[in-house]
């Protein structure tokens, strides 16, 4: 038993072992990638903790960061908060939440404040600032990497 | 330039060859139009921490154009032309949760138009009571198509120059805004997305600084119009319509000796002594379609533009004429800093007509078919880099086929049926905003 376990055996064992006993390794290593994802997730999703919310759908999100929407369904104006072009975690939300480049929202965005339709929501430095500015107003929704200290602000869950 | 502008429709065979359409070209570059906002990216005024801070926004664009043959938007461009400039500054702020202003002054340079004249672009008073109706009044673009808003900005497209089939820059003061009200608004449909609505209404104002001496007193008395968009519920994709109806109203001055000659044919009364009124009445239709996601761009539109010429002198009036415009664009962000470009776009000035048997309508007997006037083929390339945040740079070729988009005002009155039928035109234009 041993000396199956040894990393020659793998190499030169039957085909049908080796690739199960590849296909094991694969599956750790995946698994090992997702545990890591679950404990810091690329971002999170912040509202002011008198929000009542726990949750709030992708299409909700897309609607107030890009303006189509400016209210939470109680009435209370929605301020969406932004972090700067190139930070890490505003390209895996522009990508997974709003579905396009973080290139392609400044064009939105270009075509918005030129044609004098709009403008954008305020782009912060970094995580705590945003924090601050969710925790400044009641209405405010904006993102911070996996990692960042929530203070008071609450996360929400993206359906 | 004032003299090739002056020599727009003095004469009267050149003023009669003209379809309704063209003369809509022409009388956008006849009255100098002028007036598009352009380029510049979000720049944010706020310390972070206020939602309603003044925003200031501006861009300068600086672009060369040459053309292989035939003048193109710029006099002499077959030998390069650097007049196509185009500066802008906007101050935008939010009075309160439902209250904006806006305003932003812009001035350009394109061939014979702008003249780097100030004007204001647009400047409005926004109060959005829900998402689903907001008012707007003042001078607003006009949402016609996916992209008449940002015809002028820059930064905000791929491409130089929108496909001119359905986006003339000669006739940006035809499209580009209006002095008047704006209803709007955004109709949640539950799981089938949402649908955006934008009704407008009120007229178009020339600066008559702008007026030729073969041209005077052009305006606008109204303009009205709506655009529906759908944005399906798959994320990227809408889909819509637009129309528009105006009425382009003027006078066309002739010199003495031409009204004689004029007379002596029997085209003019023998007691006229000018100026002759005209109407222009339009009718603008789009269809369009877009999908936009990732860094993917695709979107094709489709336009017919119904337009006639009236005055009190039946030889110098035509029949409605129906030109048809059609595009397919695609884009694609490779890299951040990198998004290539492509479309095709193609014009046909009579539907009845598309590839130009006939002369044009009202010609002197004897006058040739309009040929390869009667239509025009565009097949452009661009790439775009963005050098920074605040800084791109674009390099675009054309290659065309046919002559429909051409000024002949400003190839020596050359009808277009007599330019040259495939020519290419090479841009280069760079644009710094914030």
């Amino acid at each position: 038993m041993t000396e199956h376990r040894s990393y020659p055996q793998i190499r030169t064992g039957c085909p049908t072992r080796r690739a199960l006993l590849w296909s094991l390794l694969g599956v750790f290593a995946l698994g090992g990638r997702a545990a890591r994802a679950h404990s810091a997730p690329a971002f999170r999703i912040l509202i002011h903790p008198d929000n009542p919310l726990s949750s709030v759908s992708q299409e909700f999100v897309t609607d107030v960061f890009l303006k189509r929407v400016t209210r939470w369904h109680d009435g209370e104006q929605a301020h969406p908060v932004d972090q700067r072009g190139d930070a890490e975690v505003r390209k895996s939300f522009a990508e997974r939440v709003l579905r396009r480049s973080v290139s392609a929202v400044k064009r939105y965005w270009q075509q918005r404040i030129f044609s004098g339709r709009d403008l954008p929501p305020p782009e912060l430095d970094d995580d705590d600032d945003v924090v601050g500015f969710v925790l400044k107003h009641r209405g405010a929704i904006g993102y911070v990497s996996g990692s960042a200290k929530l203070g008071r602000a609450k996360a929400v869950s993206l359906q | 330039m004032g003299a090739q502008r002056n020599s727009l429709l003095v004469s009267s065979n050149a003023f009669r060859r003209l379809h309704p359409w063209q003369w809509t070209r022409s009388l956008a570059c006849a009255a100098g139009l002028l007036a598009a906002p352009v380029p510049a990216s979000a720049g944010d005024a706020t310390d972070g921490t206020s939602p309603l801070p003044i925003e200031i926004h501006a861009f300068v664009s600086q672009g060369f154009i040459k053309s292989t043959s035939n003048d193109y938007l710029a006099e002499n461009s077959t030998h390069g032309s650097f007049e196509f400039s185009e500066v802008g500054i906007n101050f935008s702020k939010q009075l309160t949760d439902r209250m904006r202003v806006g305003i932003q002054l812009f001035t350009h340079d394109l061939g014979p138009l702008g003249n780097y004249r100030t004007r204001f672009d647009w400047f409005y008073l926004d109060y959005r009571f829900w998402d689903w109706l907001g008012l707007r009044v003042g001078r607003t673009k006009l949402p016609f198509g996916l992209y008449n808003e940002t015809n002028d900005i820059d930064a905000a497209r791929v491409p130089v120059l929108l496909p001119q089939s359905v986006y003339p820059v000669s006739n940006r003061d035809f499209l580009l805004a209006q002095t008047g009200g704006e209803v709007y608004g955004i109709v949640p449909l539950a799981h089938a997305g949402s649908l955006e609505y934008r009704l407008y209404g009120g007229a178009i104002f020339y600066d008559t600084a702008d007026a030729t001496s073969t041209l005077s007193n052009v305006r606008g008395p109204y303009i009205f119009g709506a655009r529906l968009m759908w944005q399906t519920p798959v994320e990227g994709l809408q889909l819509g319509g637009s129309a528009q109806r105006l009425r382009l109203d003027g006078e066309a001055i002739f010199a003495p000796a031409q009204i004689a000659q004029l007379q002596m044919a029997g085209q003019l009364p023998s007691d006229f002594s000018g100026p002759l009124k005209f109407r222009i009445p339009a009718t603008l239709g789009v269809a369009s379609i877009e999908y936009s996601a990732h860094n993917l761009l695709l979107a094709s539109e489709y336009s017919r533009w119904w337009v006639s010429l009236s005055s009190a002198v039946p030889s110098f009036s035509v029949p409605q004429t129906v030109s048809e415009r059609f595009y397919l664009m695609s884009a694609y962000h490779v890299t951040p800093w990198f998004t290539p470009g492509v479309y095709y776009s193609v014009l046909f000035g009579n539907v009845d007509d598309r590839k130009g048997h006939d002369p044009a309508y009202g010609s002197v007997p004897g006058t040739p078919p309009l040929g390869r006037g009667a239509y025009q083929h565009d097949l452009a390339l661009t790439l775009r880099y963005d050098l920074n945040s605040f800084w791109l740079l674009k390099l675009e070729s054309h290659y065309m086929h046919g002559t429909a988009a051409l000024n002949p005002a400003l190839n020596d009155n050359h009808p277009t049926s007599s330019l040259t039928q495939d020519w290419g035109v090479f841009l280069v234009k760079t644009t710094a905003y914030f």
